[in-house]
């Protein structure tokens, strides 16, 4: 550091928008008001990247011609390419996202039907999840920081690789068995008794709590060997002090930008999970959508996906930048 | 400070005039070199001191065409500094031994890329070897990996490696800093013996006055991203004219007659 | 290729390694040898359960499930692989494009993959999946679409990584092309953590095929994967459920011998272990000679211990090693008095560092310190677990540490880490620790103390934080400050200002030094007295002033010789000591410095000498301590001189 350097303030202070909390607001702002019109563009893009006749290929080969002409127009898939778009946009503002070619169901109908019950079952998966890798993940940190605990290391590593590398619908299809065929003890199917919640939670949550707890672990055995924490030892402070009071901090910081992946992983994982369990959310009807060619319902089921993706991202962002103080400074 | 000097212009003298390197975008530039001009005659070694931060590196990056030029410009024999094309006659040795070296090349390899092309593959193996010797390292060895070298070794090879490059001059930056001490002396050594058999033109940048003082026969002072002072070695380290110099001077280990007075605590 | 080999030395990386051969020849063969039975249709019965005949029942057509799940195999893992394939693919297109193209492009590239990274891969084959197609094609590009920004982005952080280094530039400068630099400097060099990479996203393409498939999407009737079996199984579920279950194991054994195969490698190919120096069958003798015969440090031998701050006597710290214990201190033996400042001066390997941490009882527990004498202000440091001196070592030792960067937690105010030791320690409560916390920091000369402590390490700068650290070890009242190459992170003006700093602590509280450092001239200047360590052990004790004039080891002297300073004649070359500093874990016997040595002979090379007590006071360890020495003007080396 020069002299200069080491006694010019930490951030210059030239008026409100150069300020570095306004700074990054606008910054995240920005980017993810790109990243909404990316996948806006991509949901639109969708339907016209296919190859033949997207209505043609839905109401199937024996349909007349003359249905197929007239649905074609009101959805409007005869105009010039920029006036779809213009319209698709101008539809989303107002809420309207087509009409289901299958049932004829206004499609924003058929989604705030189906969403409550998708985020019910990804945030209770998430929130499961989290409650048990984070406490697990730092106790085995600390039992297998550098040196320590080799075995504990071994067992603990092994197991949380295969939980974590069984796919949920696996997880999902033994869980089907082992309560619904075996032990017929817990309902395998819907929405309906707050026991039916159980095992769609648990498959949506066993992996992504195995492969968090282990990434925890990880950052708590990472932190633990840094310099700050032989600074701390060497002030002598009671272990228990250490360990919560100046690592814990710090491997939560780095543990959270994963969460907020997990969470948008989860709320993908229920597309699978939704399938095995019959479970009444936009998982399962973007499938059946896909397989009946019911492209409209596809778009607006992406989009939300898509949306509710890039909305918990950012809030991750937004947290981590409340929680570590060095983030906001670091401009990139 | 930039003076045009009525002498010709010698035909391997690297000359910097008026140069300013600045980084970032239009709302946060920071200028990083600002107008510096600064000489290294044909067959000397200038040396170029100062703290981190005050841009020394910059400037020798902006040389060899890693940074941009904001303003001003390089002159090397009264043109500019080619940064295109396979001949370079400005080449440069950098300071992390354990980074200047490609860890899956072998070092006679790394050597070989930086020959300009016109040699045959036998001619090639020839001015290895020979840069080899000339590094004080065994040319049998030209097929060992940079795991199997000290952090000396690995300098002396980029060292040979610059040469390689038939350069008017080269550049060292903070080349023995991240030396062990026992080994430093030998790189210096080498410095000195290649400036005093090849007349070879250097500019050596370091921390170290100390070190400078050995090999260099100029030295400038750089000091946020100005030069404050430059002369023979003779003179401006036994009669500093610039207060910065002066402190720095006082700042060396073991070289004190009187307490430092701090002009700013850190 | 010998690194990869080394998986199989691992427990987890044999198991997947034979896993995954065993899956890949499957995959080749069982269609081969089966496929016959896996086609067989046996309509009188369908979807029967397990028995002899069929393992796992049959399926809705009377086929046999067990011989169609081998089958499967080719199928799911040609698709896996293919999906990978197309994955790497692109990303190395796009990792490489933003090296390639510039800065421009580049960001571009770059913030387009960071968009599509934000969405989960199942999101994306399906958008994929809709566009493409039901079906096998469709699910390959699908999946391998949905997997290559990941790629990419992995791709660009290793090129990146690669671009920063020192080799790369010099290629640049060298007048190498881009795409040549890219071929034979970045490519080769991101080769190894990519195959792993790749290998991981093999287990996880599969997996994702088979949800694809699954759910319908992938692989259709005539053709079977094991997402179409699990389909299939699933429907019967409650009348065969081997039908699931038979695939449905296949997926995850497969999926995990791939998975667990890449984290192994990845695991395999980063190992290092701790330097120290190895135990030898005959170090016993050694080890008692020289314990009866080392020398008594100077200062202490009539001493009644009440003016010493720390005696240390014999210590060894030992490492458990991949090959038996490495020793990396091997019986240090010297003595602190208060007020007086002592330097440690060594290089790599000379164990210099961890004396101070053992001394301040910081090495990590998988380390051993021994020692047959270890008192801090006349308390035995070695009795007690490791609660106990947590007081004595928490208010009369301060430590400070080589990186101001890291030394501090960065979440935590810098008021509050100091006020830490005052709350534990010196019973003080939240407001009064702070309150001492800011003296502190006034009293080691930073400005706007009060506004300071209320800041963040980050907004200190290096000199700064250095300064806090030291703030920070003047709490209490300590008798001893061991300061670890507190000053080599910092530039030569601000070092100034840190040197002069504990100086003026010293002065005003009559504290003790221990200053460990590798530059010479520094420890020249700061301190009374300087210990030379040389691979574990010291070699040369002798007063500061002393240094350039009666220096007697050939490696002190060398050191000395070595670093030039504003005094250097400039006409000699600098001395020079052939050789590398000593690997600890690789001390050959007798004299640790005898191969640099030029004064070495066969007796050094054999016995150890022992650290002696010489006629001025100061201890030496050497057979040939004092003999003169010359510096050949051409190559810079010390050789022996004529004796005058």
């Amino acid at each position: 550091m020069t002299l200069a350097s080491s006694l010019a303030p930490a951030t210059p202070r030239v008026g409100f928008t150069s300020h570095p909390w306004v700074r990054f607001g606008v910054r995240r702002l920005g980017r993810l008001l790109v990243s909404l019109w990316v996948l806006v563009t991509a949901s639109f893009l969708m339907i016209h990247l296919i190859p033949g006749d997207p209505v043609r290929a839905a109401l199937g080969p024996t349909a007349p011609a003359a249905l197929v002409k007239s649905k074609r127009a009101e959805m409007g898939l005869d105009d010039p390419i920029l006036v779809q778009y213009w319209h698709y946009f101008q539809h989303l503002f107002t809420g309207d996202l087509g009409t289901s070619l299958v049932s004829r169901l206004p499609v924003s109908d058929i989604v705030s039907q189906r969403l409550p019950a998708t985020l019910q079952l990804a945030l209770l998966a998430f929130l499961v999840a989290v409650a048990v890798a984070v406490p697990v993940g730092v106790l085995v940190g600390v039992l297998t920081r550098r040196g320590h605990g080799r075995r504990t290391e071994l067992t603990f590593t092994t197991g949380s690789v295969v939980l974590g590398t069984i796919p949920d619908f696996l997880i999902g299809v033994g869980l089907v068995y082992v309560f619904g065929v075996n032990l017929q003890y817990l309902p395998v199917a819907g929405n309906e008794t707050a026991d039916a919640y159980i095992l769609p939670v648990l498959s949506l949550a066993i992996g992504p709590a195995a492969i968090m707890s282990r990434i925890v672990r990880v950052e708590m055995v990472s932190v633990l060997q840094a310099d700050f924490i032989r600074t701390a030892r060497a002030k002598r402070l009671p272990s228990l002090n250490i360990y919560l009071g100046h690592a814990l901090p710090n491997a939560l910081t780095a543990s959270l930008t994963l969460g907020g992946l997990f969470l948008s992983a989860m709320v993908a994982g229920t597309v699978l999970v939704e399938n095995v369990f019959a479970w009444p959310g936009l998982g399962s009807a973007i499938v059946s959508s896909i397989l009946n060619k019911d492209y409209q319902v596809v778009q607006a089921i992406v989009l939300i996906y898509g949306s509710g993706v890039l909305l918990v991202n950012t809030s991750v962002d937004v947290a981590l930048a409340l929680l570590d103080p060095r983030s906001t400074i670091r401009e990139d | 400070m930039s003076t045009r000097t009525a002498n010709p212009v010698t035909s391997s003298e690297l000359r910097f005039e008026d140069v300013t390197v600045r980084y970032g975008g239009a709302r946060r530039s920071f200028t990083a070199v600002d107008g510096v001009s600064l000489t290294v005659p044909q067959g000397a070694v200038v040396g170029l001191v100062g703290e981190s931060g005050c841009g020394k590196s910059t400037l020798a990056r902006a040389a060899v065409g890693l940074a941009p030029l904001h303003s001003g410009q390089i002159l090397l024999g009264g043109e500019p500094v080619p940064h295109r094309g396979r001949r370079r006659p400005l080449q440069m040795v950098f300071q992390d031994p354990y980074s200047s070296l490609d860890p899956r090349m072998s070092i006679g390899e790394s050597i070989a890329e930086a020959i300009p092309p016109g040699m045959s593959r036998a001619e090639r193996r020839a001015e290895v070897e020979r840069l080899l010797e000339l590094v004080h390292l065994d040319p049998g060895r030209s097929r060992v990996l940079p795991s199997a070298l000290s952090g000396g070794q690995r300098q002396r090879v980029a060292l040979a490696r610059a040469l390689a490059g038939q350069p008017q001059v080269v550049i060292a930056d903070e080349i023995t800093s991240a030396l062990d001490v026992s080994i430093q002396g030998a790189v210096l050594n080498l410095v000195r013996e290649l400036q005093r058999e090849l007349g070879l033109s250097m500019l050596f940048i370091s921390h170290n006055l100390a070190v400078v003082r050995y090999v260099a026969s100029h030295v400038a002072v750089m000091y946020q991203g100005r030069i404050v002072e430059q002369g023979p070695v003779a003179e401006v380290l036994v009669d500093p004219q610039h207060d910065y110099t002066r402190e720095l001077l006082a700042a060396v280990p073991g070289a004190r007659s009187t307490p430092p007075t701090p002009r700013s605590t850190p | 290729m010998r690194r990869w080999m080394r998986v199989l030395r691992t427990p987890l990386g044999l198991a997947a390694t034979v896993l995954t051969v065993g899956v890949l020849v499957l995959a080749v063969v069982a269609p081969m040898l089966w496929s016959d039975e896996a086609d067989a249709v046996d309509t009188s019965n369908i979807l029967a359960g397990p028995s002899g005949d069929h393992w796992a029942g049959t399926d809705n057509l009377g086929r046999d499930i067990f011989f169609r799940t081998l089958v499967a195999t080719r199928l799911s893992v040609e698709l896996a692989l293919a999906a990978t394939a197309i994955a790497v693919v692109a990303g190395l297109i796009l990792g490489g494009a933003s090296f390639l193209l510039g800065r421009r492009s580049g960001r571009i590239v770059s913030a387009g993959i960071n968009i599509a990274v934000a969405f989960p891969g199942i999101l994306l084959a399906l958008f994929f999946a809709v566009i493409f197609g039901v079906g096998a094609t469709g699910a390959v590009l699908a999946i391998g679409f949905a997997g290559a920004p990941t790629m990419g982005r992995l791709t660009q952080t290793l090129v990146a990584s690669v671009e920063a280094r020192d080799y790369v530039a010099a290629a640049r400068v060298a007048g190498v092309g881009r795409v040549r630099i890219l071929v034979r400097h970045v490519l080769p060099n991101i080769a190894e953590p990519l195959v792993v990479n790749a290998t991981i996203g093999a287990g996880g393409a599969l997996l994702s095929f088979a949800g694809l498939s699954f759910l319908g999407l992938g692989v259709q009737q005539p053709k079977y994967d094991w997402g179409r079996l699990l389909f299939d199984g699933v429907g019967s579920i409650y009348v065969n459920p081997a039908a699931a279950l038979a695939p449905g194991i296949a997926v995850l054994l497969a999926g995990l011998a791939f998975n667990l195969f890449g984290e192994s490698v990845a695991t395999s190919l980063g190992l290092s272990s701790a330097a120290g120096v190895p135990l030898r069958a005959d170090d016993e003798d050694e080890g008692n000679g020289s314990l009866t015969t080392e020398g008594q440090p100077a200062t202490s031998s009539d001493d009644t211990g009440s003016d010493l701050v720390l005696d240390v006597r014999d210590l060894r710290v030992t490492f458990p090693g991949p090959s038996g214990p490495i020793r990396a201190v091997r019986g240090v033996t010297f003595s602190v008095r208060r007020g007086e400042a002592v330097g440690v001066v060594g290089e790599s390997g000379s164990g210099k560092s961890l004396t101070a941490l053992a001394v301040s009882q910081l090495v990590d527990d998988t380390g051993r310190v021994e020692a047959s004498r270890l008192e801090l202000l006349g308390t035995d440091l070695r009795t007690g677990g490791p609660k106990a001196h947590r007081h004595l070592l928490g208010t009369s030792l301060a430590m400070v540490f080589q990186d101001p960067m890291t030394s501090f937690n960065p979440t935590r105010k810098m008021g509050g880490q100091l006020a830490e030791v005052a709350r534990h320690h010196q019973g003080m409560d939240r407001k009064q620790a702070l309150a001492r916390a800011v003296d502190r920091l006034r009293a080691v000369r930073i400005p706007d103390a009060e506004k300071r402590a209320k800041q963040y390490p980050h907004e200190f700068s290096g000199g700064m934080r250095q300064r806090a650290m030291i703030g920070m070890g003047v709490m209490g009242n300590p008798a001893l400050i061991v300061a670890d190459e507190p000053t080599t992170a910092l530039d030569v003006t601000v070092q100034q200002q840190v040197l002069e700093l504990l100086r003026s602590i010293r002065e005003a509280d009559d504290v003790a030094l221990i200053l460990i450092s590798h530059d010479v001239t520094v420890v020249g200047e700061v301190c009374d007295r300087v210990l030379v360590m040389y691979a574990g052990k010291i070699v040369e004790d002798l007063p500061a002033e002393g240094l350039a004039t009666i220096a007697k080891h050939p490696y002190t002297r060398a050191l000395v010789a070595a670093v030039p300073d504003m005094d250097t004649d400039l006409v000699r070359p600098l001395a020079v000591v052939p050789g590398r500093p000593v690997d600890p874990s690789e001390v050959p016997p007798g004299c640790a410095f005898a191969a640099r040595c030029p004064l070495a002979d066969d007796h050094c090379r054999e016995v150890e000498p022992p650290l002696a007590t010489v006629a001025d006071g100061s201890r030496v360890a050497c057979w040939h301590a004092g003999e003169p020495l010359a510096l050949d003007e051409g190559t810079g080396e010390l050789v022996e001189a004529e004796a005058r």
